[in-house]
Formats: C-alpha cells, structure tokens, sequence
C-alpha cells in the first residue's frame, strides 16, 4: 500500500494557549484532489498552516512527504485579499516571486527562470496581462497570476486558500475548471480550503468539513448531507442534485420542492 | 550672491553639508519607498525622536558615550523592541508607535533640562536642522552607513520585496518574514539614526515620506518607484541648499520645501493623466 502523502494522527491545532482544531485524524493521498470546509473561523486555515509547516501540532502528529525524505515543494496560493498592494508589481514580476528559492539569495532571474514563467502564464491563459500591474487586474485574473506564481515552483502539491472568494460566477467556475484541469493533466495533489459549499461538492474527490466539535472525511456524497450540513451550520441546509450538480441550500429538502 | 558663486560656495566651503544631505537624501528616499508600501509611515517619525532620544541621553554626564553610539543604540534597542510589540495583537498598531512618539519626545525635553546649556543649544540646533555645520567625521561615518545599508538592501532586494508583499506564501518557500522584517528595521533604524544625527528629523523623516509619495505618483513600476524617488532625494538636497543661501532661509525646511513642491507637481501630473 502506498505511504499517505499527508498524515494528522491525532493532531491539535493551535496559537499560543487557544486550541483552533482538537484531535483530528486523516490522510491526503498523493495525487488526490481533496477539500477543506467550513464555515468562516472553523480551523480551516490553521490545518492548512500545520500542512504547509507553518505551525506545529500541539499534541499528536502531521507527517508531510515521505519520512526522512526532502520536505516537500507546496504551491500556495493565498487569498488575494491579504496581499500589499501599494506597490504596482508586473503580473511577471509576481510571477517571478514563485521562483526565487530555486534561484537563491543575492542572485538574479536567468534565462531559465524567465522561460518557465513564460510557460507558466501560458498555461493559466493569462501571459498578455504579464506587463500590466498585478493590482489592476480583476478578482479572476489575479487568481490566475497567483495560480501561475504556484506553479512556478515546480511544486509536489498546490494548495489554494479560498480561491474562488469574493468572485462572480462565470470567473469563479472558470477558477474552479482551470484547478481541475491542472489536477488532471499532471496528477498533481491539489488541497483546496473553502467556506463555498458548491465549489467543493462539484469539483473534488475527497473532502473534510471542519467545525469545532465536528470532523468528518469522505467523499462529497458521504460528508456534504443534509443532516451534516443542518448541524454544522445550526440551520437547516438542503443537498440537491440539479441537473447534475450538487447545490447546497438554505432549508430543508421538502422546502425546495 | 550670483547663482554660479552660491553653487561655488556650497561645493567648495560646506561639502559635507551638500554630499551629506545628497546621501541622507538617497537613502532615506530609498528606505521610505519601503516604509509607504508597508503603511508604516509612523514608523519613520518614531525612530528619528527615538534617535534624538539617544544623542540628548550622551549629553548628560551619566551616559557620557559618543553621540553616534548613543543615538544608534536607543535606535536600535527600540527598532528590536517594537518588532516583536507590532506583531502583538492586544494594542493596535498605531497606538504601540504613539507610545513611542510621545514617550521619546518627553524624556528628550526632560533630559534636555539636565543637560549643560551648551550642549543644550547643539541638540537645539540638530532639531533645527542646521546641517550646514557638518564634521568631516560625522560625513564619513554616515557614507560607511550609506554603503552597507544600501548594499544590503540591493543585494537582497527581491527578498525584501517577496517579504512585503506576500509574507505567507514566502514563508511556504523557506523564508522566514520575521527574520526578513527585523533586518528591514534594524537596517532602516540604524540609518535613520546616522542620518538624523547629521542632518536633524525634519530633514530625515521628509525625505522618508516626500520622494517615495511623488515617485509612486508619477511612476507606474516598482523600479521606476525606486529610482524616481532616490533621483529627487538626490536632487532635492541641491536645489534647497541652493535656495537657502539666495534666500537667506533655513537649510533643512529649504529642502523639505523643494521635495514638497515636487509633490506638489507630481500630485498634478498624476490628476491631469488620469483625465
């Protein structure tokens, strides 16, 4: 049986004296296409944290890659609300950002380097914006650039912190199939965090509703029920196929009909 | 006074006061465009009297140290302190840098009273702004600081710029923003602290507010940011020493007039283009 690519065993969660997530226990497989969800302040973040190395478990255990092997390259893309953005970057030049660990400290952007940006903005559709100023892009295109900054790495793993947040519909689907084609095409391990409850139930294979007293992993058939839902959100939530999606909704089923 | 002799004057009588205030000009300019992006404005206004804490306390016979090492420790002890208190989220921001503010300009003025009124009148004249009197000392102690301090941040430029703009995701590669951060400050405090010891606060904290703004006003690219806002910290401290002495006015609020009126222009220019 194959390693699990990410492991919690019994892992808490936390900052300073506050414990965010209690005694959680799962795996990601390589190659998975996995979500987190909740609802806004669940721990989603923090769990995210522990995978990318940026806080340790207070108690229990996240093994990330193989044991005893080098650490693995994640691809983060943030949530673009987060970032600075007073200085009037080039799409390149944000871009470029996702590549200076593999150029190194005092050195400077090869022709490697550019040549694999050129690629990476291809691939994301986005290389007649690389001129422009990242922070005048729309909420889509700069998902894009965050995107192609990620790959740029040349990374194991891509993880997304809420990425379709704050978008219209047709850019927030178009977010959503550019991820899915990236998982499909290379096989790369994609972990999503969400509070958008359509995003995931559509898109990935597996996934875990995170809230503080309640865990739960499976596929979006086994986790993404009414009575889940209705008892994570405290009002009653509705999982309805139509025409061929799942929608989640405020109410329940009988309501809808 | 005929312009060519004012400018013969400035360049053959008071060197140090023109290619001191031209590299306090450079470098607080390039620190500044730092300091705008990271919305930390304050910040500079904090460690100029935080600095001129530390040069006032070597005037009394009990912490009887060189100016500069007293002015560079309090700078530095401060800059350590506060990069751990503005990361803290129990006090805002702004509210741990009023601290500061207040605080440093009291103890100054207290400790002013027990200084002898000698040194009293030469800690007068560094707030100011009188830099016309520049050491030959003070000068080249300021060009080593301008040296390594630039240095460092050229060299680790696109550190410092990944750092600022997005900490998180340059914390998934490796880095570490908080090592990042407190070199940023240690180096802009210990500059600062130089700086304000030669030319006086008025001088370094226009110079890390004024350039930076109208260069992001008339540039529309990072290192067009950089290098607009070093050309006018460069060209500025010229044309106000120039002023000062046609003039008869103060050298230093000379200069930070001229940077303004740049401002000024480049505010202008930026709202005809739009249009």
């Amino acid at each position: 049986m194959e390693p699990s690519f990410i492991e919690f065993d019994h892992a808490s969660l936390g900052y300073g004296r506050k414990v965010v997530v209690r005694d959680i226990s799962f795996v990601i497989q390589r190659g998975e296409y996995f979500g987190l969800v909740g609802p806004n302040g669940s721990g989603k973040t923090t769990i995210l944290r522990a995978i990318l190395g940026s806080i340790r478990p207070r108690s229990g255990q996240v093994r990330v890659g193989p044991t005893g092997g080098p650490p693995v390259r994640f691809g983060y893309v943030p949530q673009r609300e987060i970032l600075d953005y007073v200085l009037p970057y080039t799409v390149q030049q944000v871009v470029m950002m996702g590549r200076y660990r593999q150029i190194g400290l005092i050195r400077r952007p090869g022709k490697v380097d550019r040549e694999i940006i050129q690629e990476c903005l291809e691939h994301v559709a986005v290389q007649d914006l690389r001129d422009r100023p990242f922070k005048d892009l729309s909420g889509g295109q700069k998902q894009r650039v965050l995107i192609a900054r990620a790959l740029a790495s040349r990374p194991e793993a891509l993880v997304l912190d809420e990425p379709t947040n704050g978008m219209d519909l047709p850019s927030r689907l178009s977010i959503l199939e550019l991820i899915g084609s990236l998982h499909a095409e290379s096989s790369m391990t994609v972990i999503m965090v969400t509070h958008l409850l359509d995003d995931v139930a559509n898109h990935v294979k597996r996934l875990a509703v995170v809230e503080r007293n309640f865990f739960q992993v499976g596929s979006p058939e086994e986790v993404l029920t009414g009575a889940n839902l209705s008892a994570l959100y405290q009002i009653p939530v509705a999982v309805e196929r139509v025409r061929g999606r799942t929608v989640v909704l405020p109410g329940d089923s009988h309501a809808t009909h | 006074m005929q312009p060519t002799e004012i400018l013969g004057t400035l360049v053959h009588e008071f060197p140090y006061a023109l290619f001191g205030s031209i590299i306090v000009g450079i470098l607080c300019s390039f620190i500044g465009v730092y300091i705008v992006a990271k919305r930390v404005v304050f910040l500079g206004a904090v460690l100029t009297q935080v600095s001129v804490l530390g040069l006032t306390a070597t005037f009394l016979p009990l912490f009887a140290l060189p100016h500069t090492l007293g002015s560079l420790g309090v700078t530095l002890v401060t800059v350590l302190v506060l990069s751990r208190l503005l990361t803290g989220r129990k006090v805002p921001r702004d509210a741990v840098l009023g601290v500061v503010f207040a605080s440093s300009i009291a103890v100054r003025i207290l400790l002013m009273q027990k200084a002898p009124k000698v040194e009293v009148a030469e800690v007068e004249s560094l707030l100011r702004g009188d830099i016309l009197f520049v050491t030959p000392g003070l000068f080249f102690l300021m060009a080593g600081a301008f040296v390594v301090v630039m240095a460092t941040y050229l060299l680790f430029f696109k550190e410092f710029n990944y750092v600022i703009f997005d900490p998180d995701t340059a914390a998934t590669q490796g880095y570490r923003p908080a090592v990042w951060e407190t070199l940023f400050y240690v180096l802009a405090g210990a500059a600062i602290s130089f700086a304000t010891h030669m030319v006086g606060d008025l001088l370094v904290f226009g110079f890390l507010v004024l350039p930076p703004v109208s260069a992001m006003l008339i540039t529309r690219n990072v290192t067009g940011i950089f290098t607009s806002s070093v050309l006018i910290g460069a060209v500025a401290p010229v044309v106000g020493l120039f002023l000062a002495f046609y003039f008869d006015f103060p050298s230093s609020p000379a200069i930070v007039a001229v940077a303004f009126l740049v401002l000024a222009i480049s505010w202008v220019q930026s709202v005809v283009r739009i249009r």
